[in-house]
């Protein structure tokens, strides 16, 4: 099929030469965004499907979570039942929780006895917090050492960096909270061992700590593709080409080497969303954050349906959305793909 | 006469001690084209990158390199910056890959004008789009914003000859600009280069492979192999009456297309009076693709070789000559049209593994790069005993003798027996699949581009090795190959393919001495000449 292609794309090549210069908004263009939103749509249309009807597949039985305690008698039952109806057909359990969710009225959670919306709301901010000064630290310290080792690639420094990344991989976040709380905040008192702060300035000093534990593994990956792809695009003729017209180092770099290597970057960064929010319920419980992860470790152990399906559907959001956007800036990073030309 | 590029006793080591170039000395004058040929490993691409400062990390320079009046072996960052920038410019080999492919093609060549020279935006976008129209492209104003995936190679490559100029350099250093081009494409480059030296009056420093291009734009040759110079001296000095003996061995080595005394013109022989060996009437194959028109691959070949005989297709990238060969050999499969081997019809897909077999027996491919098609992990030995026990039923030790005789034939022996591919030469590798494909002596051999990937004087060995096995097998080819010399050497017929069509057949001497259709007549007339032969 090689040789079909290759006959095939000279023909194209020749063709959109002679065609008139076309917009990036051009009708292709279009068609391709709608294509992804209406996938992006599907995808959480049918996570919503799994979410939702998993409850049905656990053992255990929300309305005797609700009268624990209590014997009740069948009338009691059937109140509750009804009450959170969960006597009506399973298709319209689902109907009604999602054009409750559509809203961002997921149900009342029975453990809090408060709306699931409230209950979220209110520990949100503490693992967007989470999630954005650990993504910041990725992002610097993952491309830098990415982008040092790949410059220094073969000498000392790429050995080095590249041994030290293999070492944080294989600490678990348990393990890197354990440590970090044991060094920074027990022994030398610098960051508090517990809680999420007061305030905005107070929230982030006391997430030093956690976000540091949670970014650990994700530097390391970041590390590894940004070395990968910048010394692949460091052996491309056209670096050699922008070397040889008389453009500084650090230009050469910036402006073709890092910036052709941003592809791959962007793809695993997209995949990384959906891991930091899992990984965050670790680290959450072992620094004593009121966050998401660990509302969803406390609802699963205590079987409360509707704040598990809320969380569970706000991380697949995440991860779907995030990613969706990874797929829309391809074009803007790698103009073939908007073309569907073969990359090289 | 004050020189522009003065190149003494020039050596390269590399840190781990191995000695890439030996003592070259070279100079180019303003105004002068010098050519820097030799086949590849012979130093000659590194001795150009030399000159603008290019070299491997950490490797070891001596002697003397002098462009422009200024010493660039120890210079410091700042001055090989500014040699770059204005004393010298390099076009480098494949437009595809020296081109950013994630930056339009205004970006390409701006960027040096804004960021070395600091000129506005305007003023460089004004200069670009001039230099696009100086090498001669349609829509220069077009082109600006247009990204390389857009471009073809031949587009490509006077975009990078536009980017060299950005600079107005002194010395264009120009290396194989043309080699990953077809023939007409490179007759256009040649024509754009050619004008523009004049025009600017530039020194110009031409690395190619190919001596008859060499002999038909240079004043001076150099001659390298091995990281030495063999010889050099006046280009037409040089061709006509070679001192070195490697010099002479690389030119016997070059197949040209000059037409020979006419009388001992072999037509096909009457000999055979058997049935063709190839038939194939009415072949036609289009490809589909989704959102893009559907593209007509071949359309409605037809062609013939006799039992014994040899037929060349000749033709530029996308004119469909490989689709071909591979419908002919079964690796894909006709839309309509029949093929018929030795009498039978081999059109139709092989359903059963006695049909396959059946098939495979009758007609064997050699590809065009024998560092793909040998698989990296099998020695050669058993590359050929596979396929011998499964056509022939052969036990280890009837297979094992066979495979040897048959390196043998191809000129190996039995240390290669046990060799991997990456141990061998890219002409060994080659002889190892021809090895492989004679083995089940097949009834017809089609080569497609096997000889492009290689050397000159590796493509002579394997040529001659071709017209060996012929006489003495009776073996019956079909060559397909861009390069209307090395088609002459092996095919005593050949057929022009363009878009698909068979534009014109007819014996290769014929055909290159007066060629019929326009399209073979372009073909004929773009492969390059000694300039002395074309003025006179």
């Amino acid at each position: 099929m090689a040789l079909d292609s290759r006959t095939v794309s000279v023909a194209a090549r020749e063709a959109a030469a002679e065609a008139p210069r076309r917009g990036r908004w051009s009708a292709a263009g279009v068609r391709r965004v709608a294509g992804k939103l209406g996938g992006l749509a599907l995808t959480l249309f049918l996570a919503s499907l799994l979410v939702f009807f998993s409850r049905f597949l656990v053992p255990g039985d929300p309305v005797s979570f609700l009268l624990r305690g209590r014997k009740p008698s069948p009338e009691a039952i059937a109140q509750v039942t009804a009450q959170y109806g969960l006597d009506l057909p399973p298709w319209q359990q689902y109907l009604n929780w999602l054009g409750g969710a559509l809203t961002g009225d997921f149900g009342r959670s029975l453990q809090y006895r408060q709306d699931v919306s409230t209950v979220i709301g209110e520990r949100l901010p503490v693992t967007l917090m989470l999630v954005v000064m650990s993504g910041i630290l990725i992002a610097i310290v993952g491309l830098s050492a990415g982008v040092v080792a790949a410059l220094n690639r073969g000498r000392p420094l790429d050995r080095l960096t590249l041994v030290g990344l293999t070492v944080l991989s294989a600490i678990p976040s348990f393990v890197g909270s354990i440590v970090l709380i044991a060094i920074f905040a027990v022994q030398l008192g610098w960051f508090p061992t517990f809680g999420s702060g007061q305030g905005f300035g107070d929230m982030v000093y006391h997430l030093v700590l956690p976000s540091i534990a949670l970014a650990i593994v994700f530097v390391v990956l970041v590390g590894k593709v940004t070395r990968s792809s910048m010394v692949e695009q460091l052996g491309r003729e056209h670096v050699e080409v922008a070397t040889s017209r008389g453009l500084k180092r650090a230009t050469v770099i910036r402006r073709h080497v890092f910036r052709n290597a941003l592809g791959p970057i962007l793809t695993v960064s997209g995949v990384l969303v959906a891991g930091l929010l899992v990984a965050s319920t670790i680290v959450e419980a072992a620094f004593g954050l009121a966050g998401i992860g660990s509302l969803l470790v406390q609802s699963v152990d205590r079987l409360d349906f509707p704040v598990v399906q809320a969380i569970v559907m706000l991380v697949v959001t995440a991860f779907v959305v995030v990613n969706a956007i990874v797929d829309l800036t391809e074009p803007w990073i790698d103009p073939r793909s908007a073309a569907g030309a073969s990359a090289r | 006469m004050s020189r522009l590029l003065d190149i003494d006793g020039l050596t390269l080591e590399l840190h781990d001690g191995t000695r890439l170039l030996e003592g070259i000395s070279l100079s180019v004058a303003p105004g002068e084209t010098v050519g820097l040929v030799g086949e590849s490993g012979s130093g000659k691409s590194l001795t150009a990158r030399t000159v603008l400062g290019l070299v491997p990390e950490r490797s070891r320079l001596g002697g003397r390199v002098r462009l422009d009046g200024r010493e660039v072996i120890g210079a410091p960052a700042r001055d090989i910056l500014d040699l770059r920038r204005h004393a010298a410019a390099m076009i480098f080999q494949d437009p595809r890959a020296g081109i950013n492919p994630m930056r339009t093609i205004g970006d390409h060549l701006t960027e040096t004008l804004r960021r070395c020279e600091g000129k506005s935006a305007a003023e460089a976008r004004a200069r670009a789009i001039e230099l696009l129209a100086d090498v001669q492209l349609p829509r220069p104003e077009e082109h600006f914003g247009q990204y390389p995936h857009e471009f073809s190679g031949g587009m490509l490559q006077r975009v990078m000859i536009a980017g060299a100029l950005t600079s107005s350099p002194k010395l264009l250093i120009c290396d194989e600009p043309t080699t990953a081009l077809d023939v007409t494409t490179q007759a256009e480059i040649v024509r754009v280069l050619v004008e523009l030296r004049e025009r600017r009056g530039m020194g110009m420093l031409f690395i190619t492979h190919d001596l008859n291009l060499a002999a038909s734009l240079c004043d001076r040759v150099v001659v390298m192999s091995r990281g030495r110079v063999e010889e050099s001296g006046d280009a037409r000095r040089v061709f006509t009456a070679p001192e070195a003996d490697y010099t002479r061995r690389l030119i016997e080595a070059t197949p040209s297309i000059a037409v020979r005394s006419l009388d001992g013109e072999a037509e096909a022989d009457a000999s055979a009076p058997a049935g063709p060996m190839l038939e194939v009437r009415g072949l036609d194959k289009q490809y589909q693709l989704r959102g893009r028109p559907p593209v007509h691959a071949v359309v409605e070949a037809e062609l013939e070789i006799p039992r014994g005989g040899s037929l060349g297709v000749v033709g530029e990238s996308g004119s469909g000559k490989s689709t071909l060969a591979r419908m002919i050999v079964g690796l894909e499969q006709p839309d309509r049209g029949e093929v018929r081997i030795a009498g039978r019809e081999r059109s139709t897909a092989p359903r059963s593994r006695a049909e396959r077999i059946a098939h495979a027996k009758s007609v064997q491919m050699v590809f065009q790069d024998p560092y793909l098609s040998l698989d990296p992990r099998i020695p050669a030995g058993r590359a050929i005993q596979d396929v011998l026990r499964l056509h022939g039923g052969l036990d280890r030790v009837a297979a094992e003798a066979r495979a040897l005789e048959l390196l043998e034939a191809v000129g190996l022996g039995e240390r290669h027996l046990a060799a991997r591919p990456k141990t061998l030469s890219g002409g060994q590798r080659q002889r190892v699949a021809i090895a492989r494909a004679l083995a089940i002596e097949p009834e017809l051999l089609v080569m497609d581009e096997a000889t492009s990937a290689l050397d000159v004087s590796v493509q002579a060995q394997v040529l001659d090795l071709v017209a060996q096995l012929r006489a003495q097998r009776g073996l019956t080819v079909l060559f397909i190959s861009h390069d209307l010399g090395v088609v002459r050497r092996v095919c005593e017929r050949a057929v022009v393919m363009r878009r698909g069509e068979i534009v014109e057949q007819g014996p290769s001497e014929r055909l290159l001495r007066e060629p019929e259709h326009p399209y073979t007549r372009l073909l004929v007339d773009s492969v390059p000449r000694p300039s002395w032969e074309a003025a006179a």
